[in-house]
């Protein structure tokens, strides 16, 4: 029992300890680049404004006060539920990923869905003849979508379906899943083939190479010797056995989807958390980028911390 | 070994093509999203920043708040002021006083009238430092406003004949004084525009409906809809698949792509790309290190390279009333040897190195035009480093002039005294980032602004053009093309140099 309470108290620091160095991180980065949000917010005028606004400009903005007071007022009403004020827009940065993360999260669903099939029935594919001829086109595949940028994939797709299809769901205003469904699995559709692909390949990878070694294990030949059909000693036997370093897989990716989907998000019209973070960072807006930054990293850890829930649950050794 | 079935690679196809059929099937029952009828879809690569139209100096919010707010006066497609909320205007012989005189029955979007003291409110405004207004300096010379029901007044301290042009542009706009006095300017949008605000979703859409009551007849379409395409190639796609009816695109390798089944319309704009030399440190406080540096510079080649030939080369002034002769310039298309000649006058025979910075992000074809001069400096002897900012570095160390040079694209206006005085007078607000004054300059400038008729004032900016070109102040590259592009069911559209979309009051969908 008290091996468990301190398994669980030294996840807890541990988590506690990242996100506190995260926020901080993030805090300190965007102090030390130059300019602020009042030279954002004005532009070239700034050079008009006189002091006097300018004091009255950065008490308004609250980068009046010291850095430690800047970062407890930040951090203190986050934990509170109030992420700051997205100056530029006059709405609070709660609301703005109250409407962001669900975007950002169907995404990585959905992609990471795609990816994962797609990955771990290839894996599976190529691990079934290594060295033959599946293994060589499972392994070209995995190859192709690790080096395929995804805004190459995603600019080539938007050019065969806009311009000659003349499909482009992602021209209408984006449409949450709760007001228009079928429209938004159609915005969902290519961002989530092409971050699916990026998520494929690397699990395909890890699926391989966890086929192979399961496949070559005792236990495996004992059942096969012992007569167990061999569809059974594929599903049960093999994938179960091999699913952890999936697992694990898995999560890095959907954890990655969660920030770094910016680039995509940009090219298919997406209003998630990676272009309210780079509107953030283009806007000097601090309140928005540590808040958002912050959120990515809980749910980051949330995910590690199922990641570890779902290996117990399928793999009875690691209990 | 364990061998898969056949059924293996299979399965994988099914899989992938029920994952696909899924959102396909879907897309077969779904059309395209309800939208009340008439209204336009317009894409946009930007968002706007903010509602107060006397700040803000971001292209989109600047485009799109003047389309709800009007002003006193309004330019024309070819850059002629004509009467906006005000009908007609009156100066005094000596143009130290402006009697304007206010167009009756206007109604602010909220119904309430539109009076002289809702200008006078208005202009108060932007004077007031606290504001924080960008066209603030445009009123430098006011020394007092007056106003009945009707009838505005507006003293200054000394002839000011660009004064009617400075007052267009949505940093000019006319608020209501209701609003003003209660403080709800920025976060209530109630002007006398063709449009009405409706919504605003940060970063997915703006939304505005016609104005039944705009004093110039109200719109044909319903209304605006701008959507938030960041990808300005995404915006180029969504015109071809006819989910928008409408854009402007900057980007010339984009605007290269628009197919016969859209129409587009380009027009030469009034701002300009620049290479910004600062006098004020060293080595460009040498004035024949500048030289070698306009000498070095093919500026046709720089188009040709950085633009695929889209712009045309250009000095100081961009609009057609004040353009001068290109020919006239130091080394008119470009002069290696006269560089090389003018880098050993200045005291490096061995060529010399500078740093040059440039902003990236939305400036798409900053990176393109540092390369192209950089090759074409190298070759008179001059290295050149260039500095990658992000807009939210680059600014700052603009405006604080804390640079030796910068690849810039600076905005244009209708008159050369409001688009150079606040940059190369020695005390404009914009001084700093110009590195560059002289007394001649002062002289010269203060002369444009008092001088009344067309021809002795486009004179006097020739002046300033032959001054600022032969100290090679700056590097004037080229002005380039806006475009805007439309599916063919639009019509009625005329482009503005100015970049302003009020012209999309006029136009009709089939």
């Amino acid at each position: 029992m008290s091996i468990l309470r301190n398994r669980i108290t030294t996840k807890l620091l541990t988590v506690a300890s990242t996100l506190f160095g995260i926020s901080v991180f993030v805090f300190v980065v965007l102090r030390v680049v130059p300019g602020d949000t009042i030279s954002s917010s004005f532009g070239i005028e700034t050079s008009a404004l006189t002091p006097e606004k300018i004091a009255s400009l950065k008490a308004y903005f609250g980068i009046d006060k010291s850095l430690l007071g800047q970062y407890w007022a930040w951090l203190s009403g986050f934990v509170s539920g109030n992420f700051g004020l997205s100056y530029h827009t006059g709405v609070p940065v709660t609301s703005l990923t109250l409407h962001s993360f669900p975007v950002t999260l169907e995404l990585a669903l959905l992609a990471t869905l795609f990816g994962v099939t797609v990955g771990t029935m290839l894996g599976f594919y190529s691990a079934s003849q290594p060295g033959g001829r599946r293994d060589f086109v499972g392994q070209i595949f995995g190859l192709l979508a690790l080096s395929l940028p995804s805004f190459v994939l995603s600019t080539a797709i938007i050019a065969v379906s806009a311009n000659k299809l003349h499909y482009f769901p992602n021209g209408f205003e984006y449409a949450p899943p709760w007001v228009n469904l079928g429209l938004n699995l159609q915005q969902m559709l290519y961002p989530a083939i092409v971050l699916g692909i990026a998520v494929a390949a690397p699990v395909m990878r890890t699926a391989r190479s966890s086929f192979i070694e399961v496949q070559d294990k005792d236990f495996i030949r004992t059942a096969i010797g012992k007569g167990v059909n061999s569809r059974r000693v594929r599903f049960v036997h093999v994938l179960r056995n091999a699913l952890n370093p999936i697992v694990t897989m898995t999560g890095i990716q959907f954890g990655y989807l969660l920030g770094g989907a910016v680039i995509v998000e940009q090219i298919f019209a997406l209003p998630g958390m990676g272009r309210q973070i780079l509107d953030g960072i283009t806007k000097r807006e601090y309140a928005t980028v540590q808040s958002t930054v912050l959120v990515v990293a809980i749910t980051f850890v949330l995910i590690n911390l199922m990641t570890d829930f779902i290996y117990q649950k399928v793999d009875p050794r690691i209990r | 070994m364990l061998t898969l079935s056949k059924k293996g690679p299979k399965a994988l196809v099914v899989a992938i093509v029920t994952a696909l059929g899924i959102s396909g099937a879907i897309s077969l029952g779904v059309t395209s999203p309800a939208s009340a009828a008439q209204t336009l879809n317009i894409g946009i690569s930007a968002d706007m920043d903010k509602l107060d139209p006397h700040t803000s100096t971001n292209f989109a919010t600047v485009r799109i708040l003047g389309l709800v707010y009007s002003e006193l006066v309004e330019s024309t497609p070819d850059l002629k002021i004509v009467p906006g909320l005000a009908k007609s205007w009156y100066w005094n012989s000596d143009s130290t006083q402006l009697d304007m005189y206010m167009r009756p029955g206007v109604k602010f979007q909220d119904g309430t009238p539109f009076t002289a003291a809702d200008a006078k409110a208005s202009l108060e405004r932007i004077l007031l430092p606290a504001t924080g207004a960008a066209s603030r300096g445009n009123l430098s010379l006011v020394t007092s406003i007056t106003a009945n029901r009707t009838q505005l007044t507006i003293k200054f301290s000394a002839p000011n004949a660009p004064f009617l042009a400075a007052l267009d542009g949505v940093n000019m706009a006319m608020l209501s004084k209701k609003d003003i006095d209660a403080g709800l300017i920025g976060k209530k949008v109630n002007g006398t525009g063709p449009f009405k605000f409706t919504s605003w979703s940060p970063g997915t859409s703006v939304k505005l409906a016609s104005n039944a009551d705009y004093f110039k007849g109200a719109p044909a379409v319903a209304g605006l809809n701008f959507q938030i395409i960041p990808a300005e190639s995404s915006i180029l796609s969504a015109l071809n698949a006819g989910t928008i009816d409408f854009s402007y695109i900057g980007n010339p390798a984009v605007a290269k792509q628009v197919g016969s089944n859209l129409v587009m319309q380009k027009t030469s704009s009034l701002s300009y790309h620049v290479l910004q030399l600062n006098a004020r440190v060293a080595p460009f406080n040498n004035i024949n290190v500048r030289l070698a540096i306009a000498c070095a510079i093919d500026r046709q080649a720089v188009v040709d390279s950085a633009a695929l030939g889209e712009g045309a080369p250009t000095g100081p002034l961009t609009m057609p009333a004040y353009r001068s002769s290109l020919k006239a310039r130091p080394c008119a298309t470009g002069d290696v040897t006269q560089a090389k000649k003018y880098l050993a006058a200045g005291g490096y025979p061995n060529g010399i190195t500078i740093d040059v910075m440039t902003e990236g992000g939305e400036y798409a074809l900053a990176t393109p035009i540092a390369l192209s001069v950089q090759s074409q400096l190298a070759k008179a002897g001059i290295k050149m480093n260039i500095q990658a900012l992000d807009a939210a570095t680059y600014i700052p160390k603009w405006l604080a002039g804390d640079f030796g040079a910068a690849v810039a694209n600076n905005g244009g206006k209708v008159d050369p005294d409001t688009m150079y005085t606040r940059y190369f007078t020695s005390t404009g607000n914009l001084n700093k980032v110009a590195g560059y004054s002289s007394s001649t300059l002062d002289a010269l400038f203060l002369k444009g602004k008092s001088t009344g008729n067309v021809t002795r004032r486009a004179a006097v900016y020739t002046s300033i053009t032959k001054e600022l070109e032969t100290q090679a102040v700056w590097v004037w590259l080229f002005t380039p093309y806006d475009y805007y592009v439309s599916s063919k069911s639009l019509s009625g559209f005329t482009p503005n140099p100015n970049g302003s979309l009020l012209e999309l009051r006029n136009v009709k969908l089939s």
